[in-house]
Order: structure tokens, then sequence, then C-alpha cells
């Protein structure tokens, strides 16, 4: 047995008994794990390598904690309420029309940012009401949102884990349009179906509509929605006119949230912080853990033993390692599993299309936002429509994950037959 | 007190103790070591001569000026444009240290992104200092970063769009200096950085500039030498010449779709010859070992040979890896062979040296037990 994988032995076997045993929450575990398998690979405590490690996750902390602020700031002003009537409202004949917008609507934070926590807990938690009030249970709401995450993230025009695929041999991000639209679009609107139509098939909204709340809506009017806007508009108009300087998703979170607080129902700020960063602390703490965890796994050479060991399986099944594996080491990060197994996997699959396979490598690399412990998009995503854990969530996307998967493999496989259709640089 | 502020309270000081050690620790990182000029060098000063803009920033640099006593063109050497590729700076910093120009000026660069020289990039478990045995003891060298350091330029912005093309590159290539040519005086610290490397050859008219750099082991473009253009005959020549000495080098042509890199933008917005080099550092790559001070100094990674014989390399790789030694040897012997070529195209400018440790003097001919940083060591005063 290499020592490797000793080590590795050695680092889940104590996250495991941390978690089980003791009892302890998972960030501690991790950081335990971590110390363990610096000590069995002979670094005795590398306090620098456990606090360099946690730096990674400085700029996604930053996100979901002011993320969780803006969220909570839609919903004490009572925006949330006002757009949820609104939009039933207005596409109350239409309900698989209203799905598959609720569905970009989503995706579009994602779209523009690359990140499937800023999709889930901006967009997902101000669609979350209307899907509850159509009738759509709580488990399949969250699935949706986590899902209109997922693929937000991988979706054009930005994809993080996708440039950084092509960074790692330096493709450049052009001509990625094409394969990212035929990837996602379509599964987005055939999850949020097979999640949702059931249910809203026999809508009645003379039903439901006594169960809207229109109050904030009739107290302040339109401009109940400003907040909504500002983050709307300062996500996008960077891209839109690059010469204006980038904001930043934490600034552009934190300005709407301050919006928030003149244009709807009155709120105590301090109250809304407090309970917000309450919220994301055992999520930002597990962040931290595995930021240790792979910069020990980093040292002591077992990133690279499974990394290598994907990669030394026969051909065939090297299309079933990077299935499960970039999903798995996404429990990490997404983007952290799209550049320590999407390059090398794409090297690996070097005679097909770089363009598209990259593209399909990144979508299944976005899987990793459902995998735990982090979990970033279930685990908001149970948040958002007030469930406590987020296991029936992870249930449900099984199939889904699989339907992804099979579909990112189908378009590397016809990459080079497809690429002319498809690839317009 | 309540128990839970007392707990509080401890892992408050515990935190605080944790701070206080690490954050030590990252100040001290911005000791690069010291560089004992040569015989050569003739004039030290910092690159916001060229550009003020970065003037009392860590991306000021150091750039050695080596001026011979004859007339002739002028070469620009740029070490450490990637913090995480030893051999880079480290070749920049044994032609200062040995060589003597004889004609023409020679401008050395060692540290090229100064800010990515002082600090270590998280989850990549890389060793914060390097060391070789001298005469007049141990030497210590940075090992740092491919990109600046975020106390410098933060934070990311979740696309790079470089501004002279419009390409889009991910966020965190804003700070790899190597996207950022020509660089602009009102961009970002690491745009202003590039900006003053490029008035640099502007202002002093270079004419051919080298970028040293290394790649992991199974990134395609290894052991080659990347030319704009305009440089391929000085870079086929010299191509051959090396070669001959039983180096392997390919040529490849800069692409010219891949925007912010040297071989692309200082040809396209100088009058410069700009070439690339990469040699194999398995220290930097994804399908390494344990990573630590001997995997960046030897190249021994057992990981490496498994990969090789699993066929994913880009350059050959066994038991006795790739010493830091055979690395700055390629380097150096690139910039002996490119160069002799260029002075023999263009004999009206010509640029000559001597001193400058060849690759057979590092690696062929060095005892075995002395690769790994000894005999490199035999060329640092």
């Amino acid at each position: 047995m290499s020592i490797e994988l000793i080590i590795f032995l050695a680092m889940i076997v104590t996250f495991i008994a941390g978690c089980f045993a003791l009892k302890l929450p998972v960030s501690i575990s991790m950081v335990f794990a971590a110390v363990i398998g610096a000590i069995v690979g002979g670094y005795g405590f590398p306090l620098r390598h456990l606090v360099e490690g946690m730096f990674s996750y400085v700029d996604t902390v930053l996100v979901i904690t002011t993320a969780m602020i803006f969220m909570k700031v839609v919903q004490e002003s009572g925006a949330l309420d006002a757009l949820s009537a609104l939009i039933i409202q207005k596409f109350r004949k239409k309900p698989a029309l209203l799905l598959c917008l609720i569905m970009l609507v989503i995706m579009f934070p994602g779209m523009i940012t690359g990140s499937s926590t800023a999709a889930v807990l901006s967009a997902g938690s101000i669609m979350a009401p209307i899907l509850i009030i159509m009738g759509i249970p709580v488990v399949e709401t969250a699935c949706i949102i986590a899902m209109g995450g997922l693929l937000g993230m991988i979706a054009p025009p930005v994809n993080i884990p996708a440039m950084i695929i092509g960074g790692g041999i330096d493709i450049p991000f052009v001509g990625f349009e094409g394969p990212l639209v035929l990837l996602t679009f379509p599964l987005a609107f055939l999850f949020v179906l097979m999640f949702g139509y059931k249910y809203v098939k026999h809508f009645d909204y003379d039903a439901i509509a006594p169960k809207l709340n229109r109050n904030s809506i009739e107290t302040h009017g339109i401009k109940i929605f400003i907040p909504i806007f500002v983050a709307l508009i300062l996500m996008v108009i960077n891209k839109a006119v690059p010469s204006i300087p980038n904001l930043g998703m934490p600034l552009i979170f934190l300005i709407s949230a301050v919006v928030g607080a003149f244009t709807g129902e009155k709120f105590s700020p301090v109250k809304v912080c407090t309970e917000s960063v309450k919220s994301v602390l055992p999520v930002l703490g597990i962040l931290m853990g595995v930021g240790m965890f792979i910069q020990i796994m980093t040292l002591t050479g077992v990133r690279g033993f499974i990394v290598t060991t994907c990669l030394s399986l026969p051909a065939g099944l090297r299309y079933l390692a990077m299935a499960v594996a970039i999903p798995l080491f996404g429990a990490v990060s997404s983007y952290g599993s799209a550049s320590v197994l999407g390059v090398p996997f794409l090297l690996a699959f070097l005679s097909s299309n770089q363009i598209i396979t990259a593209s399909a490598i990144s979508l299944i690399a976005s899987l990793g936002d459902m995998m735990p412990p982090t979990a970033l998009a279930g685990i908001f995503a149970a948040q958002v429509v007030g469930m406590d854990s987020y296991t029936p969530i992870l249930k449900r996307f099984i199939v889904p994950s699989i339907i992804i998967v099979v579909w990112a493999i189908g378009f590397i496989v016809l990459s080079n037959s497809i690429a002319p259709y498809i690839v317009f640089k | 007190m309540q128990r839970k502020h007392i707990t509080g309270l401890i892992c408050l000081a515990v935190a605080l103790v944790i701070m206080v050690i690490t954050g030590r620790n990252f100040l001290s990182l911005k000791d690069l070591g010291t560089i004992v000029p040569g015989p050569g060098v003739t004039e030290k000063k910092m690159l916001s001569a060229y550009f003020d803009g970065i003037e009392g920033t860590n991306m000021d640099t150091e750039v050695y000026v080596m001026e011979g006593s004859s007339p002739g063109g002028k070469v620009l050497i740029l070490g450490g444009t990637h913090g995480n590729e030893p051999s880079g700076y480290m070749s920049a910093i044994t032609f200062i240290e040995n060589a003597t120009v004889e004609s023409g000026t020679v401008y050395v660069i060692p540290y090229t992104n100064h800010s990515g020289m002082t600090h270590n990039d998280p989850q990549e478990a890389s060793p914060q200092y390097i060391h070789f045995p001298t005469e007049n003891g141990v030497r210590t060298f940075r090992y740092g970063s491919r990109a600046s350091n975020p106390i410098d330029q933060w934070p990311d912005p979740d696309v790079y769009v470089h501004a002279a093309s419009g390409q889009q590159l991910s966020g965190s290539e804003t700070r790899n200096i190597n996207r950022a040519y020509p660089g602009r005086p009102d961009g970002t610290p690491t745009e202003q950085a590039a900006y003053a490397i490029a008035e640099l050859v502007r202002s002093e008219d270079i004419n051919l500039t080298f970028d040293l750099h290394e790649a992991s082991p199974e990134y395609p473009v290894i052991n080659a030498t990347v030319s704009h253009e305009k440089g391929m005959s000085v870079a086929a020549e010299g191509v051959m010449e090396l070669q001959l000495k039983g180096i392997a080098m390919s040529l490849e042509p800069s692409p010219t779709n891949l925007h912010g890199l040297t071989h692309r933008e200082l040809g396209d917005y100088t009058n410069t010859i700009p070439l690339l080099m990469e040699s194999a550092n398995a220290s930097q790559g994804r399908l390494r070992g344990a990573t630590n001070e001997a995997l960046a100094l030897t190249g021994i990674d057992k990981a490496y040979v498994k990969s090789e014989a699993l066929g994913f390399l880009y350059v050959p790789y066994d038991e006795k890896g790739h010493p830091i030694e055979e690395r700055v040897g390629r380097h150096l012997q690139g910039i002996i062979e490119y160069t002799k070529a260029y002075s023999a195209q263009y004999a009206d400018a010509p640029v000559t040296f001597t001193g400058v440790p060849t690759y057979d003097e590092l690696f062929l001919s060095a005892d075995e037990a002395d690769l790994g940083g000894v005999q490199l060591g035999k060329y640092l005063h």
C-alpha cells in the first residue's frame, strides 16, 4: 500500500470519526483530518499550510455572506412577496412556460457571475416562494433552484470552470457559447418540467389568489423592486461596458441590500445581518476546513495520487472515472475540481474537440456544488425553502445527475463530429 | 462571566496567536534574498525608472544593466514572470552573477512579477524557500506564485478581459503578468508592471527579449521555445544549435489568438523579437506527488514516473527527475544560442558575452550527487 493511500485513509477515517463518533461539526472534523494527514505524512503540525489553505475561500466567503444579507433584505422589505404575486398573476394561464421562465431567471445570476451560490441565493431565493405558491413541494422547489444554480453557472456567457480548464492548456475562452448553450438549456427546461410540471399543470389561480401577499406592493408601489434592479444592473453593467470597473459580487450585494433598507417595509439592519451571518456560519466553517484538507492533500502527494489513479484506468473506464471523480472532488469546490482534475482529463481526451470537451467537463464539474460536505448549491437551496436538511434534495438529484453526466459524455464522444456545427470562433 | 463567554475568549486568543505567527511568516516572504552582482553588472536601477506609476509599490523590481565595452544590440532577460517556476529566475540570477558582456547591452530583470514572488498560492502547498549551498554559505531564494500577491491586487473579477484584445480568461488570470501585456498605464498593478516592461523595451530599443518559464510535464508546450513570427529565423537557427548540443527543443509559433503573453504582445507592440522558453518543472504540475523543496530542485517524483508510463507526459520522465541544473542549463544555453543566432543575422547590432555557465557545465558534466542544487550553487557567489 502506498504512503499516499495510507495518508488518505488516515484523513478519511479521522474525518468520519470526528463527524459520527465524536459528533463534531463537519468543519472541525476536516481540520482534524488535515492535521492527522500532515502528521502521518511526516510534516508535523503544519500551521502555515492550514492557514494558507483556508485563504482559497476568502472571496467565496464574502460572496456567500453578502448574498445572504441581500436575500434577507429582499425578504424583509416585502419585495419577495410583491414579486411572487406579480409574476403568478401575469403567467397564470401558461404554467409550463412560467416554469421555464422561472428557470431562466434562477439561472441568470449564475450565467453572468459564474457562481451557483450567487444564483441560488439571489434569484433562487426570489423565485422560491412563487414555485411553492404554485403548489410545488419544497423539496422539488429546492431541486429546481439548485439545478438552476448549477446550470446557470455553466451556461454562457460566463463559465468559470470552463475558463479554468481551458486556461490549463492555454485555450482562450472563445467559441464556447454554442456548446455551452446546447449543454445547459435543454437540460434546464427538461429538469424544471421534470421536477415541477406535474404539480402545476392543473394550476388554479383563483384558489391561491387570496394567499398572495399584495400589501407591500400596494403600500410602496414599484419602488419596492429597486434593490433587485440595482443588483441586476450592477451585475450586468460591467459586462456590457467593460470600461466600468467591476465592483465584485460582495459589494454589489451590499449596495443592493443598503438600497433595500429604504424601498419597502422597515426592518432592523443589525438583526438582518446577524441572522444572515449566523445562518451561513456552518458553511463558511466547512469551506475553511476544506481549504486545509486540500492543502494537506497537495502537500503529502495525496492529490496527485488521486489524479493519476483516475487517469490510469483503461480508456473506456476513463469516462466513468471522470464522471465519478470530478463531482466527488467537487466536494472541495467545483472550481478546484475543474483545475485539479478537469485539466488532466481534457489532456487525456486531447484527440476530441477541445472546446466541446472542456465545456462538457465543466458541466460535470458543476455537480461538485451538490456534493457533500460543502454542497453549496444544495445547502443554500434547502435554506431558501426553509428545509433543515438538504439530504432529500440530494436523493432527488441522483437521476438528473446521471442524465447530466451522460449528456456531457455524449458531447465529448461526438465532439469531433458536431464541432463544425456548434463551435463558432 | 458565563461559560460561553470564556469559551469565546479562549477561541479568540488562539485565533490571535495563530494570526500573529502566520502573519509574521507571511510578511517575511517579502525578503527575496540577496543577488550578488557579478563583474558584468554596470548599473542597477528600478523598473519604475521606465514608468513611475509603479514606484514605491510591490510591482517595482530591480533591473540589472550589463553594458559591454563595445557597442552593439540590446537584449532583455525576463526571469520570475511566474514565481512558481524557479529555473526562470534562477537562470536570470546566474546570468547576473556570472556573465561579462563584451558587446552590446544586456538588461536582466530577475523578478519580473516582483509581487508574485512575495506569496504562495493557496492549496498548492508550495515550498516557501529553495536553498543552494555555495562557497560562501547557503543562499536562500523564494519560491513564489504564478500571480501577483492579492495584498497588492484584489479582488479578482469573475472574468478577466484582456484590455488590448478583449479576450476573456478566468478571473484569476487578472494577476498573471504574462496575460497582461502590453499593459496599461492606468490599469491594474499587474497591467502597470507589464506596461513598465513594454516601456523599457521601447525606450531602450531592445532587440531581443527572453522570457524564461517552466511548465508542468503534462503540458503540451514544454522543452520548447515559443517565438513571435518576426523571430522565427533567429529561433530556428538557435533551436538547431541547441539540438546539435543534445538539447531537445521544439520551436512553436506564437498563437495569434492567444493574447497578453510576451511572445505575442511584445512582438506586436514593440520592435523587439520576443522568445519564450519552457522547461519541465514537476513542482507546478497537477499530477505531482508530495510537494516540497526537494521536488522543486530535483524533479524526482514517482507520481510523474507513473504518469510517464501511462503516456500522459510531453517530456521523458524517469527516476532521475529533471534537476534545477538541467532546467537552468537549458535556459542559459538557449540564451547563448539564440543571442549568437541574432548576432549572426543582425551583424550591425551584435550582443556577445562570456562567463555564462553552459548546459554541459551545469548538467551534463556534473557529478550526479551534486544535481538538485549543489552544482548550481557553484555558480552562485
